[in-house]
């Protein structure tokens, strides 16, 4: 069995036995997995730096670049920064001087609101995970399911009486609306991720605390809040997506000057009657991801890393 | 008694309808090593959260050197405890996690450092303070977790099942490991254990534990010499005493079994013509060779262990264990007849009906 070789360990795939490096065939295999999966992210970038006017020329441009002479002249196109500036100032009507987008304004305050509300659920879904992993209540799993049904619906059930209770209570239009709604989104969420990290880990841990004279505040603060690092961190960069991409909400409960970041993108390349401008988009696009790209890229180490860290024999 | 660490009475405790301590009362004196010992689920966890106050009891008294603490709070007991799972801080380098508990105290930095680094070269983890748990052999996990509980010198230090986790060499130096520190502080340590040998080699005192009660407490000899029913008598000793169904004679003179018949050192004339059974320690049996008043028998399987050899022999109808030395197994085969004897002095009889042994 060990010496003999075959076609996958010609090829380069090693056999798995325990942590070793991968062979070149692994690699290679994931690394055009990868390229697949990073395509989409890769021709919305492109199409954020092509001249408009090449947007959807054919035979379609492909690269900014000819990778010394492999692609032919006809698929390259000369990169152009111009797209981003119209993002945030441009000609709205025909002949008319460019102007302010509120772009920068939106960007800024739809970080402001998805930060806020994400870290709010945080905050308090931490808190009520714990509550409910620690000191369940009778009818712990009810409530618990009751918690989820707001994530459970689909939205466009919940989106009436939403919008008929902002209208109510006046919020609709404001930020302080949508912060509060993205936050009560993000807690079903929150609680159900927390509780699961709470849940893992060892209760001797806490009561080793205990004995060692630790109130049940500092069993929560310095004992079990540390080991679950690795969940909020988690938790946070899931709720961003989460908050991120939401649209409908935002659309119904936004107005001209309240709105987040997708709905202006929406509103932005459907105006002015001229069809779509996808190199606009596009520039939208490429901004609109790197708030969430840079949040991910660095809080990635804490997403890979164990909840546990093996201290504990099971 | 004043000089009672630790006194249980009627301590009760169910969690739901499982019963998990029945009215279990024992005491340990001051500098006692005691064990506790008995299957998984006997309750012995139990006993030692209740001491240390995480479970409080339904009934009973929990009394900490002549201090009623049943209802009182954790903290300020002078009781520490090593888990079986080690439960050592995962976030907190090894340093820190002998350093929680003083700080919990509010001992003063200089001071915290002095005694962690006392710790630490005494259970030789000096070069390994800057670790997390994580990283650390299941050995050194479980010193660090000793180390926890005796930094801040408890007056009771309760260890639950510690070297469970552990391979066999390492136990068996954690085990002389334990004695030592027991010896060099003399402190009160009560000691929960499933291990037979961990029990009678560790033990000063030996409670055995079942259904959630003491059913007898002792120094190891005495429940090696005078096990209290046949719970005890199968539990303490390996092999396990040979038990022979036999009936105590009208007149209460004798046993018979189907060996024969025998008197030792028993009354048993409260038990005249009862069902009972004998039971003998397979060590002390021995071999008789063809001597006339040795009881016949034929070697049934052999098991050498390196210096002793586990003899099964059939007499009877009935299969006995014999230990011998490897010396005298030697020769023997499966299928040999052999005389075997023993000192009747030595032959326990129990009740059949309730399993208690007649004096």
């Amino acid at each position: 069995m060990a010496n003999s070789t075959s076609i996958l360990e010609w090829l380069g795939f090693r056999k798995a036995s325990g942590v070793t490096e991968a062979g070149w065939g692994h690699t290679l295999l994931v690394g055009i997995v990868s390229f697949i999966y990073f395509l989409p992210v890769l021709f919305i970038i492109f199409t954020a730096i092509k001249p408009q006017d090449l947007a959807l020329s054919v035979p379609p441009t492909i690269s900014p670049t000819s990778l010394f002479g492999l692609i032919p002249d006809q698929y390259v196109f000369t990169p152009t920064l111009e797209n981003f500036g119209s993002v945030f100032s441009r000609v709205m009507t025909p002949g008319g001087s460019p102007e302010a987008t509120g772009f920068d304004r939106f960007f800024f305050f739809f970080i402001f609101i998805s930060s806020v509300s994400v870290l709010l659920a945080l905050v308090i879904g931490t808190f009520a995970a714990y509550g409910f992993s620690r000191y369940p209540l009778k009818g712990n799993d009810t409530y618990l399911f009751i918690i989820l049904t707001t994530r459970m619906l689909p939205a466009i059930v919940i989106v009436i009486p939403v919008i008929l209770m902002f209208r109510v209570t006046g919020l609709s239009g404001s930020y302080l609306g949508i912060t509060l709604l993205y936050t009560a989104f993000n807690l079903a969420f929150t609680i159900w991720m927390m509780k699961s990290f709470f849940d893992e880990l060892s209760t001797d841990v806490e009561d080793a605390a205990r004995i060692d004279g630790s109130s049940e505040a500092k069993v929560f603060l310095k004992i079990c809040l540390p080991q679950v690092v690795a969940g909020l961190a988690a938790t946070f960069v899931f709720g961003l997506i989460l908050t991120w991409n939401e649209f409908l909400f935002a659309l119904l409960l936004s107005n001209a000057d309240t709105r987040t970041v997708p709905v202006a993108m929406n509103q932005a390349v459907s105006s002015g009657g001229r069809g779509t401008d996808w190199t606009l988009l596009a520039s939208i696009e490429t901004l609109f991801l790197i708030p969430v790209f840079l949040v991910t890229f660095f809080l990635q180490n804490h997403l890979l890393r164990g909840v546990t860290f093996g201290t504990v024999k099971r | 008694m004043s000089s009672d660490a630790l006194r249980l009475s009627g301590v009760s405790k169910a969690y739901g309808r499982v019963r998990a301590l029945e009215n279990m009362s024992f005491n340990v004196a001051e500098g006692r090593f005691f064990v506790l010992f008995g299957p998984s689920s006997v309750g012995k966890t139990t006993t030692l959260r209740t001491i240390a106050g995480l479970v409080p009891p339904d009934q009973g008294r929990v009394e900490i050197f002549g201090k009623d603490w049943t209802h009182e709070p954790i903290k300020g007991r002078g009781v520490s405890m090593v888990f079986q799972s080690f439960a050592l801080y995962p976030h907190l380098s090894v340093f820190e996690n002998f350093a929680y508990p003083l700080r919990e105290e509010g001992i003063v930095s200089e001071e915290i450092k002095r005694r962690v680094m006392e710790t630490a070269t005494m259970l030789k983890l000096a070069h390994k303070v800057d670790r997390k748990p994580g990283t650390l052999s299941g050995g050194e996990q479980q010193r660090v977790a000793l180390g926890r509980s005796l930094v801040r010198r408890p007056k009771i230090l309760l260890l639950d099942e510690p070297l469970t986790n552990l391979d066999a060499k390492l136990r068996h130096d954690m085990r002389a490991e334990l004695k030592r520190l027991h010896r060099q502080f003399g402190l009160t340590i009560v000691y929960a254990t499933p291990d037979e040998l961990e029990a009678l080699s560790m033990g000063e005192e030996i409670a055995v534990m079942r259904d959630g009660a003491v059913v007898q407490r002792g120094t190891p000899d005495e429940l090696y010499e005078n096990p209290a029913d046949t719970y005890v008598a199968g539990k303490i000793g390996a092999p396990h005493m040979n038990m022979i169904a036999a009936k105590v004679s009208k007149d209460g003179k004798s046993i018979d079994t189907p060996l024969g018949k025998f008197s030792g050192k028993q009354n048993l004339k409260t038990a005249s013509g009862e069902k009972a059974l004998m039971g003998i320690r397979p060590s002390d049996i021995e071999l008789a060779g063809n001597s006339k008043s040795a009881i016949k028998s034929r070697v049934h399987l052999l098991e050498p262990l390196g210096d002793v050899t586990v003899v099964s022999v059939e007499s009877g109808g009935e299969t006995l264990r014999l230990v011998l030395p490897e010396s005298k197994a030697q020769g023997l085969k499966p299928g040999d007849h052999t005389g075997i004897t023993f000192d009747t002095n030595k032959i326990h009889i129990f009740r059949a009906s309730s399993g208690q042994a007649i004096a």
